[in-house]
């Protein structure tokens, strides 16, 4: 009974944090941020945290959903929904190619060959004429079914759909037989496949949802932003951001890459937004003009890339099972 | 003549990518860690050959003298501050591990630095000589090339005469009949990241002079630098040196006859059709299937 | 008696090494068949070969007369033949049952299903009470007999067995040799590898012998223990000593 409340408390909770933020644009545009976080973190955690297969490349399903939806929306008069079942194909293709060349191989060589493939598509997206290039490509309408998209609110209730979608396959993929395949892979490739696994077969598939739920995000994170260049949806600092989401909570958990979300996005958007030297500075604790100062309200908005690099060797050396580890033992 | 140019440039800057695939090829051979912090230990390297020259004067070839000893000393305690509490991990926390150094060490630049990219200007910088009558040389990465390979040399024969040298090899062999042969495979081990720095931090001050030096450099030569070692095979020396002169004259090719934008594709595409074709690399054990 | 498994001039080289050369011989159904050798005699290579995890230079493997070469480890498995591995290799984060679990997935894609009959393999080789433990966290003598009952899992024809008695002392030998008893009892067939000659001639049925990669001797226990050619191969060392 409490396995089955808590998830639906905290839907319920989801549900209505809009109305209870009274709609405020910011706040809504960062739990936006969280949901997305949280729901690439989990895509990631199928092949990731359950498999041992570690991608440093999602950001290449991510980018290819938004980029293909976009280019398809940009002058053609089509629904979107099609626009982003088209970026899961696309996504697929990617994941298929990447699967069949690297899971015959094993250990560090699946890790290197995303990097290389999401590597191959940020830079063809980059010389590339239908792209847009390094301009990238700006939406200017967009219309779908009646709804007002010019509020972020539909987009928060999007975002938590494929959020639900994605924990929920997890979870269905975790009970299945599917489930145990992978956690067995992740343990030991050769007594996996002695015990009757097709072990780059289970890896395909798991490689093939994940990219696929990363799609779909991408193809939202498109919509709601409505201009996507190479550096901001492609970029391998996106793929590494979320294997520190995923790490930092717990890796092959449902929940652990919810969690990672939660605590990672506000406290990037704390360091991002000069929130921090603001406050400082307009206490008077630290002075406008000293070196300080120019610190805390400039080189701090760089700082959260640095803040993640500490947390992560942070997290390797002292909790590599993630926050949850500490506290579960499994499920 | 086109070709030649091409060949020539490409296996100049090829020299370069040797020298950083070598020092992380030692460090998977020896420690069997895939050091994701290579590519922002070679931007190190760029930044102290820039700091040398403007603060120190100091051309950035003698700079080595320097820049050598220092980053060996701090590769030395990176291995024992951080990487050594993982090599028994699985290699994802390596990886990731090395990731996270990396980061702070190229957000800590950017912070430091600024994201301006930065150019070494020396004298020579721009002059050429001309071999063949009609190819010409840049000078700055002819010297490069020549003190790369007067680094190799030096280690390769650090690897075949000296006692350190032999036993870091009979850790690459087999680290656990290394250690029951009496060989301290962690000294080994820091050793060999020392090392692995010192080049990569070598081979970052050598570009230094023909590159844009800014605080995410790394991440391109990161790349690069997997290339050379995976192509030459995981952990092999010679492999990784002529991985490095066979990505460089790649690379040169496709921008002379494809175009400079899709240079970087060419090479990665050849290392995904290595991983497709003959993972083990050149020179490399097999295994990896 | 028909032979489950037949090896036809099994040859396979390493670079310029051939740890395995043009080895014949056939495992009758319901045998237990030993494989000794000493060290480096090429066993485990062999074994490899016949599992898939390594491919053959020469030679065809025929399992109730379809010839399998070439084909990968899990379908080795799903065909019905399954192997153990002389350094255990426990699916360590795993619990106990989850371990077996996965080798009853090959007979059902229920969870429900493959956990009911996987508690009972774990009855069956004693490690019931240790069920929801950490699989990685048993000792040597318990890793062995779940390596046991994850194969037994798999519904398997024929079992492949290396060196299940490595490395452990004279009463856990006795409880795992009994458990591969039980094995021969439903009609498995056993395909031994043991490089101690003692542990195998008291359960086998018939036994070969391998030496620096070729066939050395094929025979009953009796036969074995008195050929001249294995007694050189085991002892040769010690008789040239003396002489």
């Amino acid at each position: 009974m409490k396995k089955i409340l808590i998830p639906i408390s905290l839907l319920l909770l989801a549900l209505f944090l809009p109305e209870l933020v009274g709609r405020n644009p910011y706040f809504t545009g960062i739990m936006i941020n969280v949901l997305m976080m949280a729901s690439l973190a989990s895509a990631w955690n199928i092949p990731g945290g359950y498999a041992g297969q570690f991608s440093f490349g999602h950001a290449a399903y991510f980018g290819a959903g938004a980029y293909t939806t976009l280019i398809l929306l940009s002058g053609n008069p089509i629904d979107p929904l099609l626009a982003l079942l088209a970026g899961v194909v696309t996504a697929s293709l990617i994941a298929l190619i990447t699967g069949s060349i690297v899971f015959r191989l094993r250990g560090h060589y699946f890790a290197l060959a995303s990097i290389a493939v999401a590597e191959i598509v940020r830079l063809s997206v980059l010389n590339l004429q239908f792209t847009g290039g390094a301009q990238g490509i700006l939406l200017s309408d967009l219309t779908f079914h009646g709804i007002d998209l010019n509020s972020k609110i539909p987009f928060y209730y999007g975002m938590l759909m494929i959020l639900v979608l994605s924990m929920g396959t997890t979870a269905y993929i975790q009970s299945s037989r599917m489930g145990y395949y992978l956690q067995a892979i992740r343990e030991d490739q050769d007594a996996a496949a002695s015990l009757g696994i097709n072990v780059a077969l289970y890896k395909n598939r798991a490689l093939l949802v994940s990219a696929a739920l990363s799609s779909v995000t991408g193809s939202l994170y498109g919509l709601y932003i409505r201009f996507i260049d190479p550096g901001a949806v492609l970029d391998l600092r996106l793929s590494i951001e979320i294997i520190l989401t995923a790490i930092i909570g717990g890796v092959g958990t449902i929940w652990g890459p919810v969690l990672g979300a939660i605590l990672l996005v506000p406290l990037a958007e704390l360091l991002r937004s000069n929130v921090i030297g603001d406050t400082l500075i307009s206490m008077g604790i630290v002075s406008d003009v000293s070196p300080v100062g120019h610190f805390f309200k400039e080189g701090l908005a760089h700082a959260h890339v640095l803040v993640y690099g500490v947390i992560t060797v942070v997290c390797i050396l002292f909790m590599p099972q993630g926050v949850l580890g500490i506290t579960r033992r499994r499920k | 003549m086109l070709i030649i140019q091409s060949l020539v440039s490409g296996l100049l800057t090829g020299g370069v990518y040797a020298l950083a695939g070598i020092g992380m090829s030692l460090v998977f051979g020896v420690m069997n860690v895939s050091n994701f912090a290579h590519g922002d230990l070679m931007m190190l390297g760029m930044y102290l050959a820039y700091f040398a020259f403007t603060l120190l004067h100091i051309d950035p070839y003698l700079s080595l003298v320097l820049i050598l000893p220092v980053s060996f000393l701090f590769g030395f305690l990176l291995e024992k501050l951080f990487v050594s509490r993982v090599i028994h991990h699985p290699h994802q926390n390596q990886i990731l591990l090395t990731v996270g150094l990396g980061l702070i060490m190229s957000n800590s630049a950017l912070l430091a630095f600024t994201s301006d990219p930065r150019i070494l200007t020396t004298t020579y910088s721009s002059s050429s000589v001309m071999i063949f009558s009609d190819v010409s040389v840049s000078v700055p990465l002819l010297l490069s090339f020549l003190v790369t390979c007067a680094i190799t040399a030096l280690l390769y024969l650090f690897l075949a005469r000296t006692r350190t040298g032999m036993a870091l090899r009979a850790t690459s062999q087999n680290r656990e009949a290394a250690q029951l042969m009496g060989i301290d495979v962690s000294k080994m081990s820091a050793i060999t990241f020392g090392i692995g720095t010192g080049l990569a931090a070598a081979a970052g001050a050598l570009i230094a002079p023909v590159y844009y030096i800014h605080p995410m450099a790394g991440h391109n030569f990161l790349l690069k630098a997997f290339t050379v070692c995976v192509l030459g095979g995981l952990g092999s020396v010679p492999g990784a040196t002529l991985g490095g002169l066979i990505i460089g004259v790649v690379e040169a090719f496709s921008a002379t006859w494809i175009s400079t934008d899709w240079k970087d594709v060419v090479v990665f595409m050849l290392f995904l059709a290595v991983l497709l074709f003959r993972p083990q690399g050149l020179f490399g054990k097999r295994g990896g299937e | 008696m028909e032979p489950l498994l037949t090896i036809d001039q099994v040859t396979r080289r390493f670079g310029g090494n051939v740890a395995v050369s043009g080895v014949s011989f056939s495992v009758m159904k319901g045998d237990i068949t030993g494989l000794i050798g000493p060290n480096g005699a090429g066993k485990t290579t062999l074994f490899n070969c016949m599992t898939g995890y390594i491919s053959l230079d020469a030679g065809t493997i025929i399992f109730e007369g379809r010839r399998i070469n070439g084909k990968r480890p899990d379908q080795m498995c799903r065909l019905g033949m399954v192997r153990t591995w002389q350094r255990v290799k426990p699916l360590g984060k795993l619990s106990v049952l989850e371990n077996v679990m996965i080798g009853a997935f090959v007979t059902t894609a229920s969870p429900k299903v493959a956990g009911k009959a996987s508690l009972e393999q774990l009855q069956a080789v004693g490690l019931d009470r240790y069920a929801d433990q950490p699989a990685g966290t048993l000792p040597i003598g318990l890793k062995k007999k779940l390596e046991l009952a994850r194969v037994m899992a798999t519904r398997p024809k024929m079992v492949l067995l290396d060196e299940i008695c490595g490395g452990l002392n004279h009463a856990e030998t006795e409880s795992v040799l009994d458990i591969v008893r039980m094995l021969r009892k439903r009609g498995v067939t056993i395909l031994f590898i043991e490089h101690d000659m003692k542990a195998v001639t008291s359960i086998c049925d018939r036994i070969v012998v391998l030496s620096s990669g070729e066939k050395l001797a094929e025979g009953t226990p009796e036969e074995i223990t008195s050929h001249p050619a294995v007694i050189e191969a085991y002892l040769g060392g010690g008789y040239h000593a003396q002489g």
